[in-house]
């Protein structure tokens, strides 16, 4: 079983909350352009740091 | 070291892995990027294999983005979880023997200085609790009374982790671990103050659950170490590992600590220093 977190860009206001607590690297970018957050899903753990952060409810855990 | 030293030749440019090209191509080499900018520029750290949730990675993460000169920065390391990150990120590191870092920084930053004499070359021991506070005391005390211009960073996670969860000199009392079933005796060393006598201009306990308030702590304590003397900081960084609790709980974890007063954050600062401070801050200006 592979554990990553699924964005839902609709609900994202590009807060940058996720990337200041998640502790890996190069796994969560911001796009300046459209304001919003990128998910890098092959660099995720999934332990979900972000889906407590997130304000939003943008971030889930996908369990597949 | 430049930024020539790190480019690619381009016969080889198909070939090199496509991680290393984004380091060269949006690294923070040579830019002003902190903190606040992450997530727009290739971070130096690059799928460490720290557990899911690790305080200790988040904290590490942090301290890799608020360095102030990365091309000019030498971390000396220790065994213990934060060795484990240095293989994978992409500064200059030496991993000495179990305790023995803050000796091989002082020689490494005294050498450096008869090499580079008009250079700032920042040397910054990072190391566990295990390494700063129990078995390499001795060296960290003798570096701070020789007043050697170094930063310590200890990374603060209450136990022995990578060995399977042993008490050490920075666990709370009472703590119940794998390898620690009857409870710690005797109460977590007060770190800070003892830095704080042992000559220390500058001496800082933070939390990744701050970023930017670590991340202004750490760079003080870097360029105070260059001027001034030698600094330390604190980071308590929680394990889930060992101490039990679900991956996403970290962050929270850390914020209820210092609502309940076990966790302190703090700050203390000599004269000297702060004046020092007080003039950089405004040269840059």
């Amino acid at each position: 079983m592979y554990v990553a977190i699924k964005l839902d860009k609709e609900k994202c206001i590009g807060c940058k909350m996720c990337i200041f607590v998640c502790p890996e690297a190069n796994v969560i970018a911001f796009c300046p352009k459209s304001k919003k957050v990128e998910v890098n899903e092959a660099r995720c753990k999934g332990c979900g740091l972000c889906v407590v952060a997130c304000p939003k409810d943008a971030l889930s855990l996908d369990n597949n | 070291m430049t930024k020539n030293i790190l480019k690619m030749s381009p016969a080889f440019a198909d070939i090199i892995p496509a991680e290393y090209r984004e380091l060269v191509d949006n690294g923070p080499y040579g830019r002003d990027v902190g903190v606040a900018e992450l997530g727009t520029f290739k971070e130096l750290l690059e799928e460490h294999p720290l557990c899911a949730g690790c305080g200790l990675a988040l904290a590490l993460r942090i301290f890799l983005a608020s360095l102030p000169a990365p091309e000019d920065t030498i971390v000396v390391g220790s065994t213990g979880c934060s060795s484990l990150v240095f293989p994978q990120a992409a500064v200059q590191n030496i991993h000495s023997l179990f305790g023995n870092q803050n000796s091989v920084a002082s020689g490494l930053k005294r050498a450096l200085k008869l090499r580079f004499p008009d250079k700032d070359k920042d040397v910054i021991v990072v190391a566990g609790d295990g390494a700063t506070a129990d078995i390499g005391l001795d060296m960290v005390m003798h570096s701070w009374f020789r007043r050697e211009n170094i930063t310590t960073i200890m990374l603060d996670n209450e136990a022995y982790a990578n060995t399977g969860g042993q008490e050490s000199g920075m666990s709370q009392q009472g703590t119940v671990l794998y390898m620690a079933p009857k409870g710690k005796n005797f109460p977590k060393i007060s770190m800070p103050e003892l830095a704080r006598e042992a000559g220390c201009v500058y001496v800082a306990v933070g939390t990744p659950a701050q970023p930017r308030k670590l991340e202004k702590m750490l760079k003080r304590a870097i360029i105070l170490a260059r001027h001034v003397g030698p600094t330390y900081v604190q980071i308590m960084t929680p394990c889930p590992t060992n101490y039990k609790f679900k991956n996403n709980e970290t962050v929270n974890r850390l914020k209820g600590l210092e609502k309940d007063g076990v966790f302190k954050p703090r700050e203390y600062i000599t004269a000297e220093a702060q004046e020092a401070l007080n003039r950089l801050e405004e040269v840059s200006k």
